[in-house]
Formats: structure tokens, C-alpha cells, sequence
């Protein structure tokens, strides 16, 4: 059993951010938090309970931005028909995250702001190149993916701010999403984008501690096995650091190869 | 009461569960699994991982799948919650329910409930659903025993009587 806590559900956001602190707690879905207070990582006296907040929820249009709430959890977003029309790789990414359960539980914002490094959300956000919006009692601020993901677990997230939204720009790009998983998180992860003028993005996820991004002028100035020797692969129970970095070139290679093949 | 017990902080949970209203003080700290089955007394939903990977908790939260290992008691408040019990009516089963003993879809029983009701949770979402969709949704859902065959076939089975008896 938990240790105990209470829970405080703000109804707006002005009140929730009064509440926030070091030892009280954002909390959405729990998908991550309630596992990392099982596992002793967490003990906070206070949840503060978001999905009370209208501020956080849906996904909108605004001008050149797809919006997404913080609080859309993964199975919303996979079948909103404005991220489906908009933004195909997110929606497939989105319909694959874990498992369904963890799916229609857990939101976007709070996979973020765990900063699992086998997150399939920052790595295709960080493709899209997407960016954060935070709040706090002392004002609002927007990071860009890369700045806001730090390191394993570690966000640039202050314990008196909450994610409000995340913005993708608009037109999104067209990509691909490729992953190679044996267990219920990816072993080997990686996002491929055409950004058309701006030339190619390749992001690989969950090898390393953070993404690894790379940009190019064209898929033909990538290459798998370079871009594996960049990334220091942390190694576990799904592989060695030598086996990781094989399979990465190879998925990189394949995510190329289908981008090409998608045009 | 002990000094811990006094400073244990309660949530109000009233709730719908499988159509009955239940009203209950929980300390916060409690599970859903542990709700349903202690303090309702529904033993049918099973607790496995406690880590949302195993899919043996699974039950419906407002008619979306949850681990409710892993999902606070508190969070139900005001919400409808469907367990394994609600399934069939009497000594009636629910079609899926059906299917899992026509297909030989079980042997232990202990990943049943789950994958009862994660299945509901799909055919209610998509009543014609492919062998690849209904793989992709139980993906989540462990079994030990059976193998995963007659488990698919059963739902696709299922989801072909609830098609006919709706037409």
C-alpha cells in the first residue's frame, strides 16, 4: 500500500497553482506517478488533482499551431480528427504508446514531465518540433521540447509550475514513426521528418537518456551507423550497449528508407 | 486509534458500480482494485504485476479500460464503474463470456476478467473489428496458460453474435 497522502482537486488554475510545491504534487492520469510512489521513488503529502482544470483539456487550432492540452491523454489524441487531419504521425504515435489501459489513463503532459527516456511522445514532439507552455504563480513560459527534457527523468519543469498545453507548428511535417519493442516500453525509437526547405529530421528515442536529434539537408547525407555511434545507449535487460547501437543504425535505416518510400 | 490511523487523510467515493450506487469513505491511498474487492466484495477482478503491464486488473471507468491496480479509488468518485461481475444477468452470460467457453479461451482464469473486459471496452468503441485491431487493443492483457488464439478468436467470435443478435 501507498504510503498516505491527501488530494486536492483545484477547479481552477490560479487556485492549483497556489497549491503546488515541493512536496505537492501535479497529478493526472497517475500512470507514472502512482508507479513511482510504489516504487518508493515519490512520497508526496499532497496529489493535486488537474482534471478538474478546463484549461488543461482539449486540442484546438490556434492560427499556426495545433494546441494539445496537457491533460489529452494518449487515447484521445490518437482518435481526435483534428490531430488525425493535421498531424498523422502524432495521432499513429499516440495510438501506440503502452498499453490501451495506459492509453485512455494517461495524458501527453504528464508523459512529459516524467521524462522516461523511453518516451515515445518527446520523441516524436521533439520531430514535430513542438514546445511546451508552462505556468506558474509567477508567470508563463514556453520551452521548446529539447530544452524542457534535460536528462532521464529530469525536466527544466520548476515544482511550482504545470504544463498548460503543448504547441505543434503548423503545417506539421510528414514522418514516419518506427519502433523495435519486446517489452511495454520501446527498445529502440526513432521519428523521421521531411521538413521540406528545412531538409530532414531524424530523432531516435529510448536508446539513449535523452532523444538524440539530428538534422540534415537530405535523407542521403544520414547514416544509421554514424548516428548510432553518437548516441551513448544505456544498457539493461532489452540489450548491451553494442546490440543497442546495431539495432539503432538498422531502425534509423528503415525509418529513412520508409520516409523515402512514403513520398 | 493509533496515531497513524487519526492522521489517515479519506476521500468521499460515490460511485455507480456494475448499476448499483455505492457510497464509501476510503483513505486516500486506496486502489481501485483493492476497493472493488475489499470493500465491495467483487472478488472477480484479479490483481497481478501492480504495474499496468499484466492487463488482469482491467476494469471500465466510465466505459474506458483502466489497471485499476494502478488507479486511485478517489478518481471513481461520481464516475460509473463496470467489473467482470456486471457482465451477465443471472445465470445468463454476456456473449463474450459465451464465446470464451465455446472457444476454449481459458484455462486458469486468472487473466480472464481482464481480458473480458478490455474486449467489452473494444467492441463498444468498434463492433467489427479485425484480427489485427484485436490484437493491437489486448496487446496489453497477459495470458499464461491458453495462448493468445482462442483468446482472439473467441472475441471475434463474440463480436460476430453481438452484430447478428443487434440486426
Amino acid at each position: 500500500m501507498l504510503p498516505p497522502f491527501t488530494i486536492e482537486r483545484p477547479t481552477g488554475l490560479s487556485d492549483a497553482l497556489g497549491l503546488l510545491g515541493e512536496d505537492s504534487v501535479p497529478y493526472w492520469g497517475g500512470t507514472e506517478l502512482l508507479l513511482a510512489m510504489k516504487m518508493g521513488l515519490l512520497r508526496p503529502r499532497s496529489l493535486i488533482d488537474l482534471k478538474g482544470l478546463a484549461e488543461l483539456t482539449g486540442v484546438r487550432r490556434d492560427g499556426d499551431q495545433l494546441v494539445l492540452g496537457a491533460g489529452a491523454t494518449h487515447d484521445d489524441l490518437a482518435r481526435s480528427p483534428l490531430v488525425r487531419e493535421l498531424c498523422p504521425l502524432l495521432a499513429d504515435m499516440e495510438g501506440r504508446v503502452g498499453n490501451a489501459r495506459v492509453r485512455a489513463q494517461g495524458s501527453i503532459g504528464g508523459n512529459l514531465c516524467f521524462a522516461e527516456p523511453r518516451s515515445d511522445v518527446a520523441t516524436v514532439l521533439q520531430a514535430l518540433d513542438a514546445s511546451v507552455r508552462l505556468a506558474s504563480a509567477r508567470g508563463e513560459r514556453v520551452l521548446p521540447v529539447a530544452g524542457f527534457v534535460q536528462g532521464a527523468y529530469w525536466t527544466a519543469r520548476a515544482e511550482d509550475e504545470v504544463v498548460v498545453d503543448i504547441r505543434v507548428p503548423l503545417p506539421a511535417p510528414r514522418g514516419v514513426y518506427l519502433k523495435f519493442q519486446i517489452t511495454e516500453r520501446p527498445t529502440v525509437a526513432v521519428a523521421a521528418v521531411d521538413r521540406g526547405a528545412a531538409g530532414v529530421r531524424v530523432v531516435v528515442g529510448a536508446v539513449g537518456e535523452v532523444f538524440h536529434s539530428v538534422d540534415a539537408a537530405s535523407a542521403a547525407d544520414l547514416d544509421g551507423d554514424e548516428i548510432a555511434a553518437a548516441i551513448e545507449p544505456v544498457p539493461d535487460t532489452t540489450g548491451s550497449v553494442r546490440y543497442k547501437r546495431h539495432v539503432t543504425s538498422v531502425h534509423v535505416r528503415r525509418a529513412l528508407d520508409a520516409l523515402e518510400g512514403a513520398r | 486509534m493509533s496515531e497513524a490511523a487519526a492522521s489517515e487523510p479519506f476521500s468521499k467515493v460515490t460511485a455507480c458500480v456494475n448499476g448499483v450506487q455505492v457510497s464509501r469513505a476510503v483513505p486516500s491511498r486506496t486502489m481501485l482494485s483493492s476497493f472493488v474487492r475489499d470493500d465491495l466484495d467483487l472478488k472477480g477482478t484479479k490483481v497481478s504485476c501492480e504495474l499496468q503491464v499484466c492487463g488482469a486488473c482491467t476494469v471500465l471507468v466510465d466505459g474506458r479500460p483502466v489497471s485499476s491496480c494502478t488507479y486511485l479509488a478517489a478518481d471513481v468518485d461520481g464516475r460509473d464503474v463496470q467489473t467482470v461481475e456486471g457482465l451477465g444477468r443471472g445465470q445468463e452470460l454476456h456473449p463474450l463470456q459465451s464465446a470464451f467457453v465455446d472457444n476454449f479461451a481459458l484455462q486458469c482464469g486468472f487473466c480472464t476478467p481482464g481480458f473480458l473486459m478490455m474486449a467489452k471496452s473494444l467492441l463498444e468503441r468498434n463492433d467489427d473489428p479485425t484480427e489485427e485491431e484485436v490484437k493491437h487493443y489486448l496487446e496489453g492483457n497477459l495470458c499464461r496458460c491458453t495462448g493468445y488464439e482462442p483468446i482472439v478468436h473467441a472475441v471475434l467470435d463474440a463480436a460476430r453474435r453481438m452484430r447478428e443478435t443487434a440486426r
